[in-house]
């Protein structure tokens, strides 16, 4: 296998360079039959990563310790879904995985525009193209995953995969994330090929909306299962820490976000184009950097990848280079890409937009910011760096600007509001916010912070606009006589964009609002004898007995508590401390209560000496909003995206 | 004035105002001082304690005692990994005054303390925080680990 997956490297990264040559030369001449050989040469250099990355699968799959990459990162003892799961738990195989998912979405791409966009293609090949030449150099010459071991060294079983990453959601999140990540490189390779050739018309921005919206809502997914998995495994309690590496994958999804909005006024207005094509150039460069970041140790997360500094040098190379040549692109066509429309009105929904789109960017500009800062620091002086608390502090009053603007966008009318129509828009979801701080005040009363206050009555008053919107629209097509759940589809299916991505906003407003549920988090560190009990807020646990985990590839403890609110048993309680034999590492598993108001949290700290077990306790208000959220979420995307039929053209009324 | 300039100079207003708060409340300990190695920082800081700073070294071999009943849990850090043999080099007293020590600490386990130096007749470092690294063993991906505290 080793053999066959070196090879099949090598040779795609001949074809890959000799379909560059082809791609640059169809674009250069507008050469027609060219770009059809470009695009072979996509195909074929995608099949043979496939099967690269087969053979790695089946390295893993048989446990094929002769190859040095099989054996640091598995071994037999672990279940076999874990042990595919382990080919993106390094280094190598996760470069490996990107470089297959990019190729999947050329393959994709090729397929999908083999009749359209024509002209676009010769260039959309060559970027992707020389994307995948990158990666392939990577794999050959710097980060082989096929290398094999000598045989003085060989090993009859391998090291095993970090058992915190042995978790199901950890099989999957990174896949989403990649699906997210590299997807972005479609879009960038149209708007760099819309450039390249100087076709600055329409198309290439439709088609690039779409081809946006796909890894977005994956990437989205992406980070919210990294939360999920953060939750559930690592045992703290939280689920976002703003640590570089959760950092490096929220950085592209908010200048994609910013796009996904400032499109709409390019598709209606025509304006912003520059911006637009710079967003698009800032999210791809922000996927690569954010690769580069946690393979780097530029910065030091808790976790991050072994580094070798040719490694580091390429890598940033890459990347500016990227970027380089991308803003070159763009600075040539700036004038074919001005715009004849202006901004009308500052009260408008353009404003609007505009002013959501500097809120993602400055949230960006945040978080980079923060999460570069030893480097920035090391640069002025001393190196320092930069807490949660930074993050917190800053990104708070953004997100609350961002949520006021998510209910005042959508129903500003766009060009010049009047006031009467602002007051027949926000009459009634001002008051439903009002309400909404008002019980806040009531249920939560002095432990409430001005931020919480803000983010939950500001989440009343955008939920009232969409309620409102669709009580709107559903009434109106009643009065025409259909039903109510008619209605309600024929809005899903008409005007999909608009009204999906209002489900879109409720999803990220429930996701605010039960993150903000974290000021009223409560802890405790207690230790008890079995026997004993422990109170926090009005639950009370009694610890029950520890008993042994039955042994496998992990062994460890269970503690088993009785969960009580108001002398009413819930449920019994069961953290586990295990310890991973082969990998030599303990790992908390918590347990968790989980209601709609709150999530009860128990680790298992430590089984002490003398019979005592220490438990760390969080109570979490609200943290089930979050999943919920971000099922909404991924519901109102995927309205969004839903292909329907295409609209017959509108009869004259 | 164009609308454009308008809207650049609202938001400029909500950027100063926005940094303005920032630096208000910065101070308030949401940044540190990156870490400094033990030996750096047994050259530097010992005549001056109290100040809260993050030191990084290596839990020594069965060095860890857990103290059920004072809550809290005291160790020995030293300068090189004890895995690499030779000179264990300077080595300072721990005292972690907390039960919860993260998963991935243990005999010989890279960590950075957060805390300050204790003098008088038994010098010790008083962590209030104890971070764990993962053994350069392996390859970690993805999130943060257990560090014994911070948390959204």
């Amino acid at each position: 296998m080793a053999e066959l997956g070196a090879a099949c490297i090598r040779f795609a990264l001949l074809i890959a360079i000799a379909g560059l040559g082809a791609a640059i030369h169809a674009g250069l001449a507008r050469r027609a039959d060219w770009t059809r050989v470009a695009e072979r040469g996509v195909l074929v250099v995608s099949i043979f990563v496939a099967l690269a990355i087969g053979a790695l699968f089946v390295a893993f799959a048989t446990g094929d310790f002769r190859i040095s990459y099989v054996a640091a990162h598995s071994a037999s003892s672990m279940p076999m879904g874990y042990r595919l799961a382990a080919l993106w738990g390094g280094q190598a195989g996760s470069l490996l995985l990107w470089l297959f998912m990019l190729c999947a979405y050329a393959s994709a791409c090729v397929f999908a525009n083999r009749n359209r966009n024509r002209s676009l293609m010769g260039w959309v090949s060559a970027v992707l193209l020389a994307n995948m030449i990158f990666f392939l150099v990577l794999l050959t010459f710097v980060t082989d995953p096929f290398e094999t071991l000598p045989p003085e060294r060989a090993m009859s079983d391998g090291a095993g995969l970090n058992p915190l990453l042995q978790h199901p959601v950890m099989m999957i999140h990174p896949l989403m994330l990649y699906t997210g990540l590299v997807g972005f490189a479609v879009p960038f390779a149209f708007a760099f090929a819309a450039l390249l050739s100087g076709e600055l018309g329409s198309t290439w921005f439709q088609t690039t909306r779409r081809w946006t919206l796909f890894p977005w809502l994956f990437l989205s997914v992406g980070i919210m299962l990294g939360g999920r998995w953060a939750y559930e495994v690592l045992g703290w309690g939280g689920y976002w820490a703003w640590d570089p590496v959760e950092n490096a994958s929220f950085m592209p999804w908010l200048p994609a976000t910013a796009y996904l909005h400032s499109v709409m006024i390019q598709e209606k207005r025509d304006m912003l184009k520059t911006w637009n094509l710079l967003l698009i150039g800032l999210t791809y460069t922000l996927c690569l950097f954010g690769t580069f970041l946690t393979r780097s140790g530029i910065v030091q997360s808790v976790h991050a990848f072994a580094q070798t500094p040719i490694f580091t040098s390429v890598f940033l190379g890459y990347v500016l280079v990227t970027a380089g040549a991308f803003l070159a692109a763009l600075l040539a066509r700036r004038k074919g890409l001005r715009s004849p429309q202006r901004l009308e009105s500052v009260v408008s929904r353009e404003a609007g937009f505009l002013l959501n789109n500097w809120v993602f960017i400055a949230i960006l500009m945040v978080v980079f910011t923060g999460t570069l800062f030893p480097v920035f620091s090391e640069a002025l002086g001393e190196r320092t760096a930069v807490g949660p608390k930074y993050f917190q502090l800053l990104s708070g009053p953004l997100a609350l600007l961002l949520l006021f603007l998510t209910g005042v966008g959508p129903l500003i009318a766009w060009r010049r509001a009047t006031p009467a129509s602002l007051r027949r828009q926000f009459v009634v979801p001002a008051l439903v916010g009002l309400a909404g701080a008002v019980l806040v005040v009531l249920l939560v009363g002095s432990q409430l912070t001005a931020y919480a206050l803000g983010a939950w009555s500001l989440g009343a008053f955008v939920m009232g606009t969409i309620v409102q919107e669709y009580v709107r629209a559903i009434r109106s097509r009643m009065r025409r006589g259909e039903g109510p759940f008619q209605a309600l589809f024929t809005l899903w299916r008409k005007s999909q964009q608009r009204y999906g991505g209002y489900i879109v906003h409720l999803g990220a407003v429930l996701i605010l609002m039960g993150a903000t549920g974290s000021v009223l988090n409560e802890e405790k560190l207690e230790n008890v004898k079995p026997g004993a009990e422990l109170a926090v807020h009005d639950y009370r646990l009694r610890y029950l007995t520890a008993e042994p985990l039955p042994a496998q590839h992990y062994g460890g403890a269970v503690a088993r508590l009785a969960l009580y609110r108001d002398d009413q048993p819930l449920a019994v309680m069961a953290p586990e401390k295990r310890m991973y034999w082969l990998e030599q590492q303990p790992a908390s598993i918590p347990s968790v209560y989980s209601t709609m108001r709150e999530d009860l949290y128990v680790i298992l700290t430590a089984i002490e000496r003398d019979g005592s077990a220490t438990f760390k306790i969080y109570r979490n208000p609200l943290v089930n909003w979050i999943w919920i959220g971000g099922a909404v979420f991924v519901f109102g995307t995927l309205l969004v995206m839903w292909p329907h039929p295409p609209r017959l053209p509108a009869r004259s009324a | 004035m164009s609308k454009g300039v308008q809207v650049a100079g609202g938001a400029t207003l909500i950027a100063l105002l926005l940094a303005w708060y920032a630096l208000a409340n910065l101070e308030s300990g949401a940044s540190f001082a990156y870490y400094q190695s033990l030996a750096e920082f047994q050259a530097a800081e010992l005549a001056e304690t109290g100040r809260p700073v993050r030191v990084h070294g290596y839990v020594a071999m069965g060095s860890i005692a857990r103290d059920v009943a004072a809550r809290e849990v005291r160790f020995t850090v030293q300068n090189t990994p004890p895995h690499a043999g030779g000179e264990p080099g300077p080595q300072l007293a721990v005292i972690f005054a907390s039960l919860e020590t993260p998963d991935l600490f243990k005999d010989g386990a890279e960590v950075v303390l957060e805390g300050r130096l204790r003098g008088g007749e038994q010098t010790a470092f008083v962590a209030d925080k104890v971070l764990a690294k993962c053994p350069s063993k392996f390859e970690g991906q993805g999130q943060p680990a257990a560090d014994g505290g911070t948390r959204i």
